[in-house]
């Protein structure tokens, strides 16, 4: 009897415990929380971390001067449109992916188009005047 | 309790069902209050198995003989400790267990994931209570019921079989287990992530914790396991290429190839097809390993029955899960392509293909031998075995290749490495490979695997090395802070890259102490008391070893034992007095054959390792005849053995460092978002 008693107990109370929110309404979120890495704060993150890698390895002597700057002129760039659209998804406007991927690849052709030194042929980052593989100055670039 | 026990287990069948089709349905109608109630369920199942395991631990505990596995396993006269751990001594414990811890893992995802991760857990919620069903159904209907009830109830258990009666026997189960089920909940969140289309890094960023839980749980468990043969089994040996231990590899190897694989998809977006057909191949192996455990189907030494049914319904689970998540992949195809392609064939990327494709080989070959003899036998109807050459010829070299990867692969940059830089970087750690060679070639160390492997682990400790004394160095400079101070930021500052690091020098140790094996020696000797033997060890001192004599005691049925023969030897090492050695015999009611308990003496160099092989007269021992002493001692001499377990607690440490959670994510986030537009490399550096 008093088996059949505790058996019905836990029957019970196993059923009214997953029964109750599907009577009562009581919902889970399932949407994402604040708190939460977005897609382009994730992309952000990559960014910054492989920023991080290249300069780990450039210290560690895996690479050399020349790569080093030339893969932190991309990564940069990278990261740069990253944190540009992390901040478009924040203030709202919603960069999509695609949109990420275009401003990336704009990025990247600017980098090569605008920021190409004329005497040695180092890609620079944006912006820069100098170039900085040889230190000729650089013409200024299509984009930015 | 029993009784409440077996009926706990059958209510949690259909809460596993509802749970199941809640979490499905609610993902794709995005229904939280269906979600929540899949969720609650989860829990529900986790406390209705904690109730069925009790029901058996109970049935243990009071001696509860109507039950066929109380019953099989157990009898009075076993020790309380080997009756509460009853539970997982055969085989349908086993299961019951299995499925708890598995619930216990679910029930701790589903609650560290209440308020995040929202968009994937209706269906990690559905995955983990559809694998949790599948065992409870194999529980109740494959004839594997621990409640089954005999229709008479013996007087007494039939008792465990003393090979089990083993403290780390009661250990290696349970942290394989661990490992096996923790498993479910990274492939939990890859089924989501391909229902729920997010097939970006996420799904791995959000279970790197748990594959590498995982990956530690198998690690330590093969390695008990492995300690546990050592010991009991009585031959010196620790690795067998036993189906069984080759199941428990099978997802170790591919787990391994999956975290190595992760990183290049979380750093560049590539191999998200790679990395989705790893993590199901490493899950299926997962059941692989219990459906050739628990169905016996391959002879081996762990082999717990021969049941057809369970093979069938095991079978039918993993080609179900086979076929959906390839049409999953297939259907996400377009979303799985890369967005990147690897830029050099010298860079770090493919130094991680190369490795998993080399771990993938060994695999494959260790799945091809295990099942062979089954196919062969199907084909041809004969019964044909595969041995251990087959595993050694095919796995020695691509084990050789992955040891001198772990050493590669760290001083390979990413993205694109410069030849000039790689020549750089291998100049030191080549020429300690080629002066160790030398010199162990000149010290006489010539057997070619175990010449090889040293030199190859010299070379892979050396760019360890390097890496962190060029760590510490650039830190120290950057910083201006002393040595010790900056290793250790260095290592807190990136415990993944670090913590990888000293799980390499891990399995450098345990490659040192596989390659000690070339220069075993195992010499046989018939011995009277007083008898005299000397065995050279290969570091060239000399045991002299003395055999004492014999001593029987009668068991009185106390732990089963009725008798036991103990071997007394005293040892000495080049004259030097060193403790007695005992090994013994001993024969238990429930075992028809004497069993052999070895002696061991363990120092960092070797282990002298000594087998009561056979007693001339076992009767008239057993009977104190004072003529009937002789007995056949086997002494093996294993160099470096114990470098495999100090390997094994390296290993725990180093996935430790890399598990330890660095800083609050939370606040990353917000940190992240306010310092990120100023200082990009500055937050990218908090993880």
């Amino acid at each position: 009897m008093t088996l059949f008693i505790g058996a019905s107990l836990v029957a019970l109370a196993v059923v009214l415990f997953i029964l109750q929110p599907v009577v009562k309404g009581l919902h889970a979120s399932l949407e994402r929380d604040e708190f939460e890495l977005t897609d382009t704060e994730a992309r952000k993150r990559v960014a910054l971390l492989a920023l991080r890698d290249v300069e780990y390895d450039f210290l560690a002597e895996k690479l050399d001067e020349h790569d080093y700057r030339s893969l932190k002129a991309e990564l940069t760039a990278e990261a740069l449109a990253a944190l540009e659209a992390d901040e478009q998804a924040q203030s709202g406007a919603g960069a999509d992916e695609d949109e990420l991927e275009a401003e990336i690849a704009a990025i990247r052709a600017g980098l090569g188009a605008g920021s190409v030194c004329d005497a040695c042929g180092f890609s620079n980052e944006v912006g820069s005047r100098f170039c900085a593989s040889c230190g000729q100055a650089v013409a200024a670039e299509a984009a930015g | 309790m029993t009784i409440l026990g077996e009926f706990a287990l059958w209510i949690a069948l259909p809460v596993a069902a509802w749970g199941m089709a809640l979490g499905f349905m609610g993902g794709r109608t995005q229904r939280g209050d269906l979600v929540l109630s899949a969720e609650r369920g989860i829990y529900a199942v986790f406390f209705l198995l904690i109730l069925a395991s009790l029901g058996v631990g109970a049935a243990f505990l009071g001696d509860k003989f109507e039950y066929w596995y109380v019953a099989s396993y157990s009898n009075r006269e076993l020790e309380l400790f080997y009756k509460i751990t009853g539970l997982w001594a055969g085989q349908r414990g086993s299961l019951l267990f299995w499925a708890l811890i598995l619930a216990f893992f679910s029930s701790i995802c589903v609650f560290q994931n209440r308020h995040k991760n929202r968009e994937f857990m209706p269906y990690v919620a559905g995955v983990l209570q559809g694998v949790l069903l599948f065992f409870i159904v194999v529980l109740l209907f494959a004839e594997v019921n621990p409640f089954e009830r005999l229709a008479f109830t013996p007087v007494n258990g039939q008792g465990l079989n003393p090979q089990l009666q083993n403290y780390w026997m009661t250990i290696h189960p349970p942290t394989l287990y661990l490992g096996f089920t923790s498993f479910t909940i990274p492939f939990a969140f890859a089924v989501a992530a391909l229902l729920n289309g997010r097939l970006d890094a996420r799904w791995i960023q959000l279970t790197r914790r748990w594959i590498l839980t995982s990956w530690l749980f198998l690690s330590v468990g093969i390695i008990f396991g492995m300690r546990w043969a050592y010991e009991e089994l009585g031959w010196g040996g620790y690795w067998f290429w036993d189906p069984v231990e080759n199941a428990s590899l099978l997802p170790w190897l591919t787990a391994t190839a999956f975290l190595h694989s992760i990183q290049i998809q979380e750093s560049r977006g590539m191999l998200r097809v790679w990395n989705m057909s790893l993590v199901l191949m490493t899950f299926l192996l997962t059941i692989f390993a219990t459906f050739l455990t628990r169905s016996g189907l391959i002879e081996s030494v762990h082999s717990f029955a021969q049941e057809l049914k369970i093979a069938y319904i095991f079978l039918g689970f993993m080609g179900t899960i086979l076929a959906g998540c390839i049409v999953l992949i297939l259907y996400r195809l377009p979303k799985l392509q890369s967005e990147n392609r690897i830029e050099s064939f010298l860079s770090r990327e493919s130094a991680f293909l190369f490795n998993n494709l080399m771990l993938l080989g060994f695999a494959f070959a260790v799945f091809w031998g295990t099942i062979f003899p089954l196919v062969a036998e199907w084909v041809t109807g004969e019964k044909i075995s595969v041995g251990p050459p087959f595993f050694e010829k095919v796995n020695f070299p691509i084990g050789l290749v992955l040891l001198a990867l772990a050493g590669i692969g760290p001083v390979i940059a990413w993205r694109r490495a410069t030849k000039r830089n790689l020549r750089k970087n291998f100049i030191i750690p080549i020429s300690v490979l080629l002066a160790v060679g030398t010199a162990l070639w000149f010290s006489g160390a010539r057997h070619p695997l175990a010449l090889v492997t040293w030199s190859i682990c010299a070379f892979v400790l050396t760019i360890i090395g390097i890496e962190f004394w060029k760590g510490t160095r650039a830190r120290a400079r950057i910083e201006g802070e002393g040595y010790a101070l900056a290793f250790m930021h260095l290592v807190a500052r990136n415990r993944r890259r670090w913590g990888g690091y000293i799980v390499h020098v891990a399995m450098v140790m345990i490659y040192f102490a596989f390659a000690g094996a070339a220069y075993n020696v195992d010499e046989r000797f018939h011995m009277l008391p007083g008898d005299v033997v000397e065995v050279t060890s290969p570091f060239g001192h000399t045991y002299s070893l003395t055999y004492e004599g014999l001593t029987v005691s009668l068991g009185k049925g106390d732990r089963n034992l009725l008798w036991q023969a103990i071997a007394a030897v005293s040892v000495q090492q080049n004259g030097k007095q060193k403790p007695l050695m005992t090994t013994e015999k001993r024969m238990y009611v429930t075992g028809d054959l004497p069993m052999t308990e070895v002696a061991i003496r363990s120092t960092i160099r070797e282990d002298l390792y000594l087998i009561l092989s056979a007693l001339d007269d076992m009767e008239g021992a057993v009977n104190a005849d004072a003529n009937a002493q002789g007995i056949d001692l086997q002494v093996l001499i294993k160099p470096f053995v114990g470098w495999i377990w100090f390997g094994g607690l390296m290993l725990a440490i180093g996935t430790f460092v890399a598990l330890w959670p660095s800083v609050d994510r939370r606040r990353v986030a917000l940190e992240a978002r306010s310092d990120a537009a100023a200082e990009p490399a500055m937050a990218g550096a908090a993880d």
